[in-house]
């Protein structure tokens, strides 16, 4: 973790940190999806509490902290109250996974710009980001009706079968930068598009080195897979509200709802993040590579601490950005395209998805074998 | 002293008495509970315990071999899983209860 | 007391306890969302050990699959308690736990007497250095294990392929047989 006991706290408190800005990107998501919505259906949305309406999720807030605390009659009050807060658990320990930006040196001490780093990331958050199916099970079956158990199924059903077709596709990322390592990856989409196979060297300097330019196919795969894991639209058969009241949290009120909605978002933003991640160069920023961003800074502020603050915060922004373009993506489908009926859900997920990761998965392998092989 | 060390100094045995312990509790209740699915459960669990001492040994004695093991310990423990639910829930839609007695129907 | 042997007394705490209520609870449902809480600290065992990758596995493949259905098909039988949960006989109850407890002590007793050499490991010793190399480089684990099962272990890799090709096929035709959660009859 660190050398000095300075670094350890800070690195303890940073996992912290790393939390609270995870639940407060919800309330501005949540503005985010109303005002969005607003514009794509010709509405205002909300507009009177603060400027633009950006208080109004403050004042939901502070209402939902006054509702009734409603539990079922014939319910499992365990279940039912454990569920909410297991909904945010594994969003966020799968987050802090995450790199956001590079290391932060000062001095002697480093401080890496994520909760903590794990050298199999890709495993762990797709394990971590596995267990969020419990919360619905739990409480679907916590809260006793029938609504809430159906749409629970339908939840897990869709979540364990499209987690097949989003693990495939990251075989073939896996694959391509031989590691599991999260920060390994976004260091290998550095500077311009180059590679090297078939005994000669191919470079075009006017694209960036990204994923989605050798893993096209797996990009849209996994796009849409995460779409379904987060349980979004056009992929929430699981809220039906026509069919379903409102799937697993239909007896839910007040704070307990906003908890799985916190849970909810948190799932877009890793698939936000792992999109940026694995196909769109991390934190990295096209054109300008990390050591001239580095030395950019060290000549503005004449100091190698200057420098590597200077990085970071560069890098953080560049993150930024592309993560709030997936998630603006996100929205706007969620408000432009309609739900899948059930069954079209599934043939999509196996008969589809499935067969085209795996022809993924074999194609990259064999492009590799021969690039690393033959000679043209 | 004797005792103080066993508590420090986690070595091979820790963790082959851990999976000990976990493989008694999981072949218990095997033997004990009627229920179908917690059977299955706990043979999940005897499982798992094989498992944490496979790659004790593999850690402890420098040998990847272990691992690979428990890889294929795991394949065969989620198809496992899926044949023996699929026979649980073909026995529940027939008397609407999973007890172990049951099982004495299946025949013929 | 190092940080190594806080965590292990820690996750073993975390694995046998709700191994326990496993077996001792009389609700289904309880009983699976424990063995769940075992399966997340065996993965965390796993990466004590320096077994990274297999602790990911454990999590992906046993919490994320395996446990979902057995979860799931508690909840769609709805089950409240056990009419009898366990059998009957408390004399034959108790001699069946004392002769497994038996058996394992003596299995790990056998086993720790044979294998001497590595739990003797002084700190400072050439096989000590070794291990903590082993255990930097945790990085390099996976590529090891991958060698060793896709160059040495081939054909048990093959052989899982197929098997699991008949179990998917076994499956779908046990629950369609005699009418599966979707029976039409």
């Amino acid at each position: 973790m660190g050398n000095s006991s300075l670094e350890i706290i800070i690195n303890l408190a940073k996992t912290v940190v790393v939390f609270l800005m995870m639940v407060q990107a919800v309330p501005i998501l949540v503005w985010l999806e109303r005002r969005g919505s607003a514009f794509i259906q010709n509405r205002f949305g909300p507009n009177r509490v603060g400027p633009l309406g950006l208080v109004q999720l403050l004042a939901d807030a502070a209402k939902f902290l006054n509702k009734e605390d409603f539990v079922p009659d014939k319910g499992n009050r365990l279940l039912f109250y454990a569920a909410p807060v297991f909904a945010l658990i594994p969003a966020a320990v799968a987050y802090m996974a995450m790199p956001m930006s590079t290391p932060l040196k000062i001095g002697d001490s480093t401080f890496l710009i994520q909760g903590y780093e794990v050298n199999v990331g890709i495993v762990f958050i797709l394990g971590i980001s596995a267990m969020a199916v419990y919360t619905m099970l739990m409480a679907g079956f916590g809260s006793s009706s029938k609504f809430s158990l159906m749409g629970a199924m339908r939840a897990s059903a869709q979540v364990i079968s499209y987690e097949l077709a989003l693990g495939l596709a990251i075989v073939g990322v896996i694959m391509m930068y031989g590691t599991f390592n999260l920060t390994d990856m976004v260091l290998a989409q550095q500077g311009a598009f180059h590679f090297s196979g078939f005994g000669r060297e191919f470079s075009l300097s006017f694209l960036p080195n990204w994923g989605i330019f050798y893993q096209p196919l797996g990009a849209v795969i996994f796009f849409a897979a995460a779409f379904a894991e987060s349980n979004r639209l056009p992929f929430d058969l699981a809220e039906g509200e026509a069919e379903l009241v409102a799937g697993f949290h239909t007896e839910y009120g007040g704070f307990k709802m906003l908890m799985f909605f916190i849970g909810e978002y948190g799932h877009m933003m890793i698939a936000s993040g792992l999109m940026t991640t694995f196909y769109f160069g991390g934190y990295g920023i096209p054109g300008w590579t990390i050591a001239e961003v580095y030395q950019t800074g060290v000549s503005i502020f004449g100091s190698e601490t200057g420098g590597s603050i200077f990085s970071s915060v560069m890098h953080f922004l560049s993150y930024n950005v592309k993560f709030a373009i997936f998630l603006w993506i996100f929205i706007h489908v969620r408000w432009t395209l309609p739900r899948f009926r059930y069954d079209q859900l599934m043939d999509l997920g196996w008969k589809t998805m499935l067969p085209w990761a795996l022809f993924n998965t074999i194609l990259t392998a064999t492009v590799i074998f021969l690039a690393s092989q033959y000679v043209i | 002293m004797q005792e103080i060390s066993l508590l420090l100094a986690v070595g091979l045995n820790h963790y082959l008495i851990l999976s000990a312990i976990l493989f008694t509790i999981g072949l218990s209740g095997v033997l004990l509970r009627r229920n179908l699915i917690v059977v299955m459960m706990s043979i999940e669990l005897m499982l798992n315990a094989v498992n944490i001492s496979f790659v004790a040994f593999s850690k402890y004695n420098y040998n990847p071999e272990g691992q690979v093991i428990v890889f294929f310990v795991m394949t065969i423990a989620a198809a496992e899983a899926a044949v023996g639910l699929a026979i649980i829930v073909s026995i529940f839609k027939r008397f609407k209860e999973v007890n172990i007695r049951f099982f004495e129907h299946l025949k013929g | 007391m190092s940080m190594d042997t806080v965590l292990f007394w820690f996750l073993s705490l975390i694995v046998i306890v709700p191994a326990l209520a496993v077996v001792l609870l009389s609700n289904p449902v309880y009983s699976a969302l424990s063995l769940v809480m075992t399966m997340v600290g065996v993965a965390a065992v796993f990466a004590t050990l320096n077994a990274y990758f297999l602790a990911g596995v454990q999590l992906i493949v046993y919490t994320g699959a395996v446990m979902v259905l057995f979860v799931m098909v508690l909840m769609l039988f709805d089950l409240k308690h056990d009419l009898q949960t366990f059998s009957r006989g408390k004399v034959s109850g108790f001699l069946k736990i004392a002769g497994v407890g038996v058996m394992a002590g003596l299995l790990v007793g056998a086993i720790s007497l044979a294998t001497k050499k590595p739990s003797l490991i002084v700190e400072g010793s050439p096989l000590a250095n070794e291990l903590a190399a082993a255990a930097a480089s945790g990085a390099d684990n996976t590529k090891i294990l991958a060698e060793n099962l896709f160059l040495r272990n081939m054909l048990g890799f093959e052989i899982l392929g197929v098997l699991l090709l008949v179990i998917a096929v076994g499956t779908v035709a046990l629950s369609r047989s005699k009418g599966g959660t979707h029976a039409r009859d």
